[in-house]
């Protein structure tokens, strides 16, 4: 409610500069302040969403900037035609950039885009026959400053609009998750390559309206507005404001446009000026000011209620693309996975030798072994972040070697980690969500503009998503921040998160470790509960005796990376090989 | 030589993966002390290069308790932010004791070019090359076979066991800075002559060392010195036989390939996935 009124008072500012005053210097100032803003919300998306940083958006803004410009005085197009290709070359220009920079992630792809700034720059000035050289491009029509004052107020309310919708959409969910824990988002099934190269993209379309709206501001543009101490302002601005925050951008942009502006006697000491400014905001405001002044954590909000029709339609199931759910069973009988030889070796250290086992649909089997037999590893193989040496896996009855984990999640295998990875800055209901939308993450633009499509598809999603944490007990912390809950807890979570994917496989990796016995206990219930509701088949990697031999139909023992022995509980209980290696015993 | 520079970042990199992306505010550092305490105070030469390594030295370990210590082992890129920060303090500062314009550095090398058939250089241009070599090497002796450099390499290997060991990880770090600065400094030392000095120097170093040390691998220091050399030649031969102007867009679009096939550089460990 206070955040409403806040905005209202801000919008209600707006309206009342350009009736205030009649001084083109308040106005030219304040849609400074508005392209500042669309610039650094769209920058927001990839790095206090994503959490990756780009140093080289100018080179995106000029982009927006010259395409408008060419467009209008070469091609003799209109202002609006020109924006919206402007934007559309820029988001272009945007992905081919990402798909090449994204590659690498964090202090690469900062100076990897720092790269792209300057060539751009460099272009700008060298290709004088198309973009005017350094003088720029002159004479570009231009509207009157009133009514590009409305336009860019506009805009600016638009691009904080779309970011809102986007942090609390499936997409918002997936980059937090990325951002997070690269590692569980994959196993979740999505791709993060894929998932930042969307972020980057985002912004470089709100870089490319900042871009040509700024060209119709002046009249002409150079390549002076576009260094790369304008990308460095961006961040700053975005820094100073508030980092993932949704007003943050603007507080930034108002602050980094008045400030200057106040200071132009300081003008030689600009440079130093933004240093400082920097390294405060690093030092002493981590959340930026939006950060500072509003206490706790933001808890985005859930979207409005639904129309009866609209609820009509929640039950619309979700469609796993590219998996051919139940056409193996007949192929492979009982058996859901078989590996066959698998061999893992960590430079001349034999970690897997030779592994081979089949896990039954419905059944839990447990792994088990002392520790370094090489459990983990398995996971790790099965779950492809490890490519096996040797061997053959199949789940299903298709091969799953030199397949990428998020390709092997969408194939239906789902697990947790030995040290739990719940996404921070996620909520525990957003987290769960995150694993039930897994890489079906609708389209972007509804995403951004809150269309009644991605609404359903979010309504489902919650849906589902409450009765999955209904069913493992964690409803009453739905709303809280996962990194604040307990461990026992926080697995419960990665257990609930990886069901939520709607596996063919549920690999847990010390699901015991760190409970309390009546949350073992607990834990013992819900694995039968599964199998009992023809759950996924559970493979239980586990050092907690009286659970393994309590829930599993089979166990498979590993030492030093080989199979010693293979059976029912009972079976292993009493083999001897594994008396030994438990307990050094030779009889 | 931009290998050498490239270096800087593989030190600060394999201790802590952390780096000064403002390397070529260093350089550029470098550059203007020795112009002042060498030109413009007329210190004889060995002094002012005393001078300013010390001073280079000094600069690399104020990066790193400033912009790089209080962020080192929290996973956010601030140490990022905060060294460019440095940076652009840094260049503001040199700006305005220095003055904005280019300033020629003169050098007894460059009195007068060797002729080699119809081209031209001066001893200068190839002295760059060997003391960079010479100094990769000396570099690689001191992590190899000195102790110190070996706690190093213990701290870039597993910085928990090495504090464990009794290792003084912040000082280990914030002399990997300061080693690093000081190979910049020796780069704008050298360079200096070649290039001119200004204030606006550092950045297009910084940026071209990065590329070498991308390409060569990050954690590779053989890698990097091969790149170097590899991207100097190729600079000078796009220039000579397209353009100067070619020069950047073929050295950046090189660095692209690369990203492209070998993310983690020519020589460079392929990083393992820790899971």
């Amino acid at each position: 409610m206070r955040d409403r009124l806040g905005w209202a008072v801000l919008a209600a500012a707006a309206a009342a500069v350009p009736l205030l005053t009649s001084n083109t210097y308040y106005l030219y100032v304040a849609i400074s302040i508005g392209l500042l803003t669309i610039v650094t919300a769209g920058l927001n998306v990839l790095v206090g969403l994503t959490g990756q940083t780009s140093l080289g958006h100018a080179g995106l803004y000029a982009f927006g900037a010259y395409t408008a410009a060419l467009c209008v005085t070469r091609a003799g197009m209109g202002e609006w035609a020109a924006i919206a290709l402007a934007i559309a070359v820029t988001s272009v220009v945007g992905a081919a950039v990402a798909a090449a920079a994204l590659r690498v992630s964090g202090p690469y792809l900062a100076m990897v885009t720092i790269a792209f700034g300057l060539i751009v720059e460099g272009v700008l000035i060298e290709w004088g026959s198309v973009t005017g050289g350094p003088g720029g491009i002159f004479n570009i029509p231009k509207p009157a400053l009133r009514s590009h004052y409305w336009t860019v107020m506009l805009a600016a309310a638009l691009a904080l609009w779309l970011t809102a919708n986007l942090r609390r959409s499936t997409w918002g969910r997936a980059f937090l998750a990325v951002k997070s824990s690269e590692v569980a988002a994959e196993s979740l099934g999505l791709s993060s390559y894929y998932v930042r190269i969307i972020a980057f993209t985002v912004s470089a379309a709100f870089a490319g309206a900042a871009g040509a709206l700024f060209t119709f501001l002046n009249g002409y543009i150079s390549p002076d507005s576009f260094t790369l101490q304008t990308s460095i302002v961006f961040m700053l601005a975005l820094l100073f404001g508030g980092l993932g925050r949704i007003a943050g951008p603007l507080a930034g942009s108002l602050a980094l446009t008045i400030l200057p502006e106040l200071l132009t006697s300081l003008l030689d000491y600009r440079l130093i000026l933004y240093g400082t400014l920097l390294l405060v905001s690093i030092y002493w405001l981590p959340e930026g000011v939006i950060g500072a002044l509003s206490r706790g954590r933001p808890r985005p909000s859930p979207h409005p209620a639904l129309s009866p029709k609209e609820r009509g339609r929640i039950l619309d199931p979700l469609p796993h693309r590219g998996r051919e759910q139940g056409e193996g069973a007949a192929a492979t009988g009982g058996a859901l996975l078989t590996t066959s030889g698998v061999s893992l070796s960590f430079g001349g250290i034999s970690a897997l030798a030779d592994v081979s086992l089949t896990v039954d649909r419905r059944s839990i089997h447990a792994v088990i072994g002392p520790n370094g037999a090489g459990k983990t590893s398995f996971l790790n193989v099965l779950s492809g972040f490890y490519a096996p040496a040797a061997g053959e896996i199949s789940l299903d009855g298709r091969s799953t070697v030199g397949r990428p984990p998020y390709a092997l999640a969408r194939a239906g295998i789902a697990r947790t980690f030995q040290t739990a990875q719940v996404f921070g800055g996620l909520s525990t209901w957003e987290n769960v969500a995150v694993g039930v939308a897994g890489p079906r993450l609708g389209s972007i633009l509804g995403a951004l503009a809150g269309m009644p499509r991605a609404r359903i598809r979010e309504a489902a999603i919650q849906a589902r998503g409450h009765a999955l944490l209904e069913a493992l007990g964690l409803a009453e912390a739905a709303a809280e921040p996962a990194e604040a809950l307990a461990a026992g807890l926080r697995r419960t979570l990665e257990i609930a998160r990886a069901l939520a994917t709607d596996p063919l496989l549920l690999m847990l990796d010390e699901p015991a470790a760190g409970l309390s016995p009546t949350e073992i206990v607990a834990l013992d219930e819900q694995l039968t509960g599964l199998r009992e509701h023809g759950g996924p088949a559970v493979i239980l990697v586990e050092h907690h005796m009286d659970l393994v031999m309590a829930v599993s139909d089979r166990i498979t023992v590993l030492d030093y990376g080989r199979v010693i022995a293979d059976g029912t509980p009972e079976a292993v209980r009493r083999d001897p090989a594994v008396i030994e290696a438990y307990l050094g015993a030779a009889p | 030589m931009y290998g050498l520079v490239a270096l800087g970042y593989h030190i600060t990199w394999s201790t802590s993966r952390t780096m000064n992306f403002s390397q070529g505010h260093a350089v550029m550092a470098g550059a203007v002390v020795a112009y002042a305490v060498f030109v413009a105070l007329g210190w004889p030469f060995p002094l002012a290069l005393l001078v300013t390594l010390a001073a280079l030295a000094c600069f690399g370990a104020l990066v790193e308790r400033v912009a790089v210590r209080p962020f080192f082992l929290r996973a956010s890129p601030a140490w990022l932010l905060a060294t460019i920060a440095v940076g652009i303090i840094a260049e503001n500062v040199a700006q305005l004791t220095f003055g904005k314009d280019a300033r020629a550095f003169p050098s007894p090398l460059m009195q007068k070019p060797i002729m080699v058939g119809s081209a031209g250089f001066y001893a200068q241009e190839l002295l760059v090359p060997v003391a960079g070599l010479l100094l990769m090497g000396l570099v690689q002796l001191f992590y190899h076979r000195t102790p110190y450099g070996k706690q190093l390499k213990a701290v870039a290997w597993n910085p928990e066991a090495a504090g464990l060991m009794g290792i003084n990880i912040p000082r280990a770090v914030m002399a990997s800075y300061a080693l690093s600065a000081v190979l910049a400094g020796v780069a704008g030392v050298l360079l200096a002559p070649l290039l001119n000095v200004s204030p606006q120097m550092g950045t297009i170093i910084g940026l071209k060392a990065f590329a070498v040390a991308i390409i060569g691998g990050l954690t590779s220091a053989p890698g990097i010195v091969v790149a170097g050399l590899g991207y100097g030649l190729v600079e000078s031969f796009t220039a000579g036989y397209i353009s100067t102007r070619a020069r950047e867009i073929v050295g950046f679009g090189l660095v692209i390939l690369v990203l492209v096939a070998r993310p983690w550089g020519l020589l460079g460990e392929k990083p393992s996935r820790r899971v």
